[in-house]
């Protein structure tokens, strides 16, 4: 049992010996603000790559390949096709399809594309299905027509998207891209944004008018959308686009799209969003994805790198508490000897020299989580790490518990082990060989 | 009732698998108001003799009884009792812990007794105050004389009133003046007779001031 007097001996021996007592608890101190610093670091930098790392090609978009050759299509099949009627030849690959009755009024040049590729139609709940895939962080419906233009006759893709959505950011057209103009403004009814190529080749420029489909849509905006998943000309309004492709088909579209964008929930994750995706998507289904398994591979590299350091940088701090408080006890083998020889017993002196061992890793744990936080928050970690200035929190309070917890913990249990070996020498061998200070 | 009875005790140290005998067949009995001294060459195994009553030490064989008590078998825990309360140790060096003070010193030995410091203090300060190191009490064992640390660990042994002191060249390392006083402050305390004494020196305790003197020789004890 823990008594009074082991907690006054604790406290007078910690007294009595001064520099002792500071270089123990400084010796805490260094190696504390020393863990805590790297570990801090190592898992912001972590955090911060990983989200990086995390959202660079973990984006792609799925769809279906057009129905194929429509010229190999019989007289008879091409007229079923234009009421509306699936053709028998047509229906093994149309599981997912519902945009046979829908073909394009200029059949040779305009149609449901993605990127360069023709495309059947999807419905729109599909992509709701598709969002709640627990490997899929978003999923968004798009509507992607090459129109061509009846007086120039060039062709050019408009995508009819739902701004805000976190996947058709990634994979098809974001905030940051925008050049000139008002990217917002751009999602409205009868605006758009424009991709700057094709604002220069034909001369557009924010406030201009374009006419699609025969309407009239002002520019609000020019971006450069670089290399992402799925490109196109124009940017509108998913409704927009909608109204504007039915005036170019057979039957208008009745909740569908043809491209889903989508975005993993993390690069960890991507490969098996990929597959969860194929199998709801069924049939002939294509994905188009960025290069994410390099990523994946980085992530996860970079957390089992950290988590080593981290390993070792905790095995050093066991390996130094021992040293110190095998240090300490050894000095007062003596000491305690006489102690001993006196008539305290066993239990008495491992109860003190444990109140000593607690205290004073416990003090030197705490003096070093006030340095480490001061390191951390006067180093300019975001700059050494040269990462967005803006992103906080390195100061993580369950870090430091654990840390704290750690080092404590560690001390008080290396604290013991030179104690037994203490204990178990003889006071009578201790006196007779250890020379009196 | 003898206070303390050995029988037939020796002790063999192994070291690299030589046996090497210290002591064998040592007997004798001692009373309370007693002093034995134990003379003996340097080596001939007075403090191991002291280190085995005083139960610091393990005899390898024999028996030492303590008020009809088998010292000898008893476990570790109630062996520091013993040393906590009814027997006193003077050793050769002091054996004073350098960094507490006189008063400290002193008080050690009644620590962890469910003594309270107020009263443990004012026990320590007391005898230190008989002993004439009144002035002394807060000062660290290196800030006094030889003198005076021997009669802090004089002191360190007396406080409670233990009824068999074990002193190990008590006057060893000190002038002949010092050693008078040691001996004039114990030995009151034997001639009471309350408390018994074995002191164990090579020749440099007065052996007039024995009730009985014997010699460690050879290994061997032969009483004078």
């Amino acid at each position: 049992m823990l008594t009074g007097d082991v907690m006054t001996c604790a406290l007078r021996e910690l007294k009595q010996n001064p520099r002792r007592t500071l270089a123990v608890v400084s010796g805490y101190a260094i190696t504390v603000a020393f863990l805590l610093v790297i570990a801090a670091v190592l898992l912001y930098s972590r955090v911060v790559q990983n989200i990086t790392i995390g959202e660079a090609g973990t984006y792609f978009a799925t769809w279906l390949p057009a129905c194929g050759d429509i010229a190999s299509l019989s007289e008879e099949d091409l007229a079923k096709l234009a009421r509306g009627i699936v053709p028998e030849v047509c229906k093994s690959n149309c599981e997912n399809c519902t945009g046979c009755n829908k073909k394009p009024i200029d059949l040779l040049n305009e149609g449901f594309i993605i990127n360069t590729n023709t495309t059947r139609l999807l419905t729109v709940e599909l992509a709701k299905k598709i969002g709640h895939l627990p490997t899929v962080r978003d999923a968004s419906a798009c509507l992607m027509f090459r129109f061509r233009d009846p007086e120039k006759s060039f062709v050019f893709a408009v995508a009819g998207l739902q701004p805000g959505s976190r996947a058709v950011s990634s994979t098809c057209c974001a905030a940051d891209d925008l050049v000139a103009g008002d990217f917002a403004g751009g999602f409205t009814p009868g605006r758009m944004l424009v991709d700057a190529g094709f604002a220069m080749n034909h001369g557009l420029k924010p406030g201009m008018q374009f006419s699609i489909a025969g309407e009239q849509f002002t520019v609000a905006g020019t971006v450069n959308t670089m290399a992402r998943t799925v490109k196109a000309d124009v940017f509108m309004l998913f409704s927009e686009a909608e109204r504007l492709i039915n005036r170019r088909i057979h039957n208008p579209l009745a909740g569908e799209a043809n491209i889903i964008l989508i975005e993993s929930r993390d690069a960890a994750s991507h490969g098996q969003a990929l597959k969860d995706v194929k199998v709801l998507m069924k049939g002939d289904s294509l994905l188009t994805s960025g290069c994410y398994y390099p990523a994946a591979k980085a992530a996860g590299l970079n957390t089992r790198l950290v988590h080593a350091f981290m390993l070792l940088v905790a095995l050093a701090t066991v390996l130094f508490s021992a040293r110190i408080q095998w240090a300490s006890v050894l000095e007062r083998r003596r000491t305690i000897a006489i102690l001993k020889a006196i008539g305290w017993k066993n239990q008495v002196v491992i109860q003190q020299l444990f109140v000593e061992s607690l205290l004073q890793s416990l003090a030197g744990s705490l003096a070093g989580a006030v340095v480490g936080a001061a390191l951390l928050l006067l180093l300019p970690v975001n700059a050494l790490l040269g990462i967005d200035a803006t992103m906080t929190g390195i100061l993580d309070p369950v870090l430091f518990l654990l840390v704290l917890a750690f080092a404590v913990g560690s001390g008080c249990l290396t604290g013991l082990l030179p104690v037994i070996a203490v204990i178990r020498q003889r006071p009578v061998e201790a006196l007779r060989r250890l020379p009196a200070s | 009732m003898a206070l303390v009875k050995v029988d037939n005790l020796s002790r063999t140290f192994v070291t690299r698998g030589a046996e090497t005998r210290v002591f064998s067949d040592v007997s004798f009995e001692l009373e309370t108001g007693e002093l034995l001294l134990i003379t003996g060459r340097s080596g001939a195994g007075k403090s191991t003799l002291l280190g085995i009553l005083s139960g610091l030490d393990r005899a390898s064989g024999g028996r030492v009884f303590f008020q009809d008590v088998e010292l000898t078998a008893l476990p570790l825990n109630e062996l520091a009792d013993l040393r906590a309360g009814r027997i006193g140790m003077i050793f050769q060096n002091f054996n004073l812990i350098p960094t507490w003070t006189a008063s400290e010193n002193v008080e050690a030995v009644l620590m962890h007794q469910g003594i309270s410091k107020a009263d443990r203090q004012a026990r320590a300060a007391a005898l230190l105050t008989d002993l004439g190191l009144g002035e002394r009490l807060h000062h660290l064992p290196s800030e006094l004389s030889v003198g005076q640390q021997q009669r802090v660990a004089v002191a360190r042994t007396l406080v409670n009133e233990p009824v068999l002191i074990l002193a190990d060249e008590p006057t060893g390392d000190v002038d002949s003046e010092t050693a008078a006083e040691i001996t004039s402050l114990l030995m009151p305390r034997i001639r009471s007779g309350k408390t018994a004494m074995i002191v164990a020196s090579h020749g440099l305790f007065d052996a007039s001031l024995a009730t009985r003197v014997a010699c460690l020789k050879d290994g061997r004890l032969v009483m004078a």
